[in-house]
């Protein structure tokens, strides 16, 4: 089996680790004998996305945000098409909210975003940042687990439909809100940081899956040893006292 | 004569008799006068250093620099940056009617809360050491920093000290227009390298947004840079160092030879800028060669505890220094075991994932026979580094007395790596395992 992964603006949004989750996403493919091949993607730079099984986008700094946002809104048709060709989403931070329909940011202006989902953003006032550890209750595709990461945002975002999960400790995707992230069986999008990936190996599991899915259908993954993974995130858990 | 003055200086000399510092001074002047720090009437000179890295080393060289020209310098030599440490300093080395003792004070600004306090502590200087992606949840975003330093020194018409070496520094060059700029800098040396795996930061023009050319990077994104489009980076630097000789620890300045305090790149750098504060204060060079050479900074730079075997132990907060620390390590001979506490707690940042920007590969030497993971995110280390294939070296010891403990039992030289709050901790444990 062989894996495509597009990493979207590595060198502009990779913000608070978001690399960590290419390299989790190709060692626990590679463990499982899939040859997996990762090629960025930046600025300017012709790609077709639809050739891919994993799009990947992590968050970055206002700055970098604004460079990117002509450039990725120049390419909402190839999203499109990979969207339609099955193509697995991961979304983090700035990526998640790029997807939605628009940004308002603190000045009131209004950017407009590729538009896929419903849910838009709105900047908080200094005082509604979220940040912090964070866990939740996850559903992606049939099976519930825990998850956590570390969250900081000033963005709030609404409308979501179809959150991640449910928030068990933090605030989600608004300032102390019950929810966290986006997801349909396509598109896992999260304010989750950490990286997301290395410490929630389920979670990995199942991008991995949705990734396959276009070439390969349903696919069953053999078990990794996971004892470092599980044991980080336990320690996480326990500290939040949600376990 | 200030009651609250004479309460938090009383205080401050109780700890002192117990054989204790910390900043319960300055909590409890705070608490009373919120504007406490501002009552001050400071020296003639006052030099604030600020940065990411190299600020505790910084302000150090420099005040010992100007006592070794005779000059009578105050400073907050640990490194205790944030207002309550500040105002704990300050209210030390005062007399009773807030005149501060001294001709001269050194004072380290955390970069996050340097605009606040900028005016407040009427500054003759300011140095900037370089600007890293830190901890930034607590930091936030690094463009926000320098805004509002961009923003308190406008009007600033001091002496401000840059490296010139690193983008986001030299910007502080051009809003500051009333201010006399003066540039640091270092040339091309045997570690320099064109290309570069560790620059996160300064890749594109704060100008005009198109990237900047690199003729060579020192390290992260520190190096020799422009822009083609605006000239952005063509900077005439006041003090220039010509070469770095590592075998003889030394580095060349103005034609003159100087020892390399550290001899790392970025103590070259501290070097530099120390040697520019001294210039623009007409100042022999000679006081802080003499410096560079003699002293010996504590408290977790290459600090040296002798267990069973040599142990060495250096604070580690961001990619950027974690990466130059491993350099070190790496670059020492024979079988040695290493250990990395890693905590989360305020003065650490809670977020712990910039360990995923810091380039542990470099571990992966055969003579690291162990390397023992502690502190409160031990296993988010112990899983950071079973990325980089070396999960068969790694232990999980999560409490650090024992870590300490088991480091001393190998009998082997070890080195230690430390977040701030797990460093402070494990000096102590370190000086109860020296004497065992």
């Amino acid at each position: 089996m062989k894996l495509k992964i597009l990493w979207m603006y590595h060198d502009l949004m990779d913000l608070y680790g978001d690399k960590g989750n290419i390299e989790v996403l190709r060692r626990r493919a590679e463990k499982r004998g899939i040859e997996c091949i990762v090629d960025t993607c930046t600025l300017n730079e012709q790609k077709t996305i639809e050739d891919y099984d994993l799009f990947f986008l992590g968050g970055g700094a206002d700055r970098e945000q604004q460079l990117i946002y002509k450039d990725l809104l120049g390419r909402r048709d190839g999203i499109q098409k990979a969207m339609d060709s099955g193509t697995a989403f991961l979304l983090i931070c700035g990526g998640y909210q790029l997807f939605g329909k628009y940004y308002k940011d603190q000045d009131g202006n209004v950017l407009e975003s590729l538009g896929f989902f419903d849910y838009y953003t709105i900047a908080s006032d200094r005082d509604h940042r979220c940040i912090g550890n964070i866990a939740l209750e996850a559903t992606i595709d049939g099976d519930t687990f825990r998850m956590v990461g570390f969250e900081n945002h000033g963005g709030q975002t609404q409308n979501v439909a179809t959150p991640l999960g449910k928030v068990l400790s933090g605030h989600g995707n608004m300032y102390r809100s019950s929810h966290e992230g986006f997801l349909n069986d396509q598109v896992l999008a999260t304010y989750m940081h950490g990286p997301l990936l290395p410490k929630n190996p389920m979670a990995a599991d199942k991008i991995l899956q949705r990734a396959l899915r276009r070439n390969y259908g349903s696919v069953t993954l053999e078990k990794l040893d996971d004892t470092l993974e599980l044991k980080a995130q336990e320690v996480m858990l326990k500290r939040l006292k949600v376990i | 004569m200030d009651i609250r003055l004479k309460i938090v200086q009383w205080s401050h000399s109780l700890l002192q008799k117990a054989g204790r510092g910390g900043s319960f001074p300055g909590v409890l002047a705070l608490k009373m006068d919120p504007d406490f720090i501002s009552r001050f009437h400071m020296p003639e000179t006052v030099i604030l250093v600020t940065g990411t890295n190299g600020k505790t080393t910084t302000n150090n060289l420099i005040a010992e620099s100007l006592r070794a020209a005779g000059i009578k310098t105050i400073n907050n030599r640990r490194g205790d940056n944030l207002n309550v440490g500040i105002a704990s300093l300050l209210a030390a080395n005062s007399d009773s009617s807030f005149h501060i003792q001294a001709d001269a004070a050194v004072i380290e600004v955390d970069e996050l809360t340097l605009y606040r306090q900028f005016k407040n502590l009427h500054p003759t200087h300011l140095i900037v050491t370089n600007f890293f992606r830190d901890q930034l949840d607590r930091a936030g975003e690094m463009e926000t920093i320098i805004r509002r330093i961009q923003e308190v020194t406008e009007d600033f018409e001091g002496d401000i000290i840059l490296n010139g070496d690193d983008p986001n520094v030299i910007r502080i060059a051009d809003s500051a227009k009333k201010a006399k700029i003066h540039f640091f800098s270092v040339d091309e040396n045997p570690i320099s390298r064109r290309t570069t795996d560790e620059a996160s930061e300064g890749k594109f023009c704060p100008r005009c947004g198109r990237p900047l050319v690199y003729d060579y990077y020192q390290y992260s994104h520190i190096g020799r840079f422009h822009c083609d489009h605006d000239g952005f980076g063509r900077i005439d630097p006041e003090i220039r160092v010509t070469s770095v000789d590592y075998q003889k620890e030394q580095f060349v300045c103005g034609g003159r030879s100087f020892h390399s305090f550290m001899n790392t790149i970025y103590g070259v750098y501290n070097c530099a800028g120390v040697l520019t504060v001294l210039k623009t204060l007409n100042l022999d060079p000679a006081c802080a060669d003499q410096v560079f050479a003699n002293f010996i900074i504590k408290e977790g730079r290459n600090e040296v505890f002798q267990l069973s075997q040599p142990c060495v132990i250096n604070l580690i907060k961001n990619p950027t220094g974690t990466n130059e620390v491993m350099k070190y390590i790496t670059a020492q001979e024979g079988d040695r075991n290493l250990c990395i506490f890693l905590n989360d707690n305020d003065q650490d940042g809670h977020d712990v994932s910039w360990i995923w920007d810091a380039h542990f590969e470099r571990l992966n030497v055969p003579e690291i026979k162990t390397i023992v993971c502690s502190g409160l995110r031990a296993y988010d280390m112990a899983l950071r580094l079973k990325y980089e294939g070396l999960e068969d070296r790694v232990r999980v010891i999560e409490e650090d007395t024992a870590a300490v403990h088991w480091l001393n039992e190998q009998n082997m030289p070890s080195y230690i790596m430390a977040t701030y709050t797990a460093l402070h901790r494990t000096r102590a444990i370190l000086r109860k395992e020296e004497k065992k």
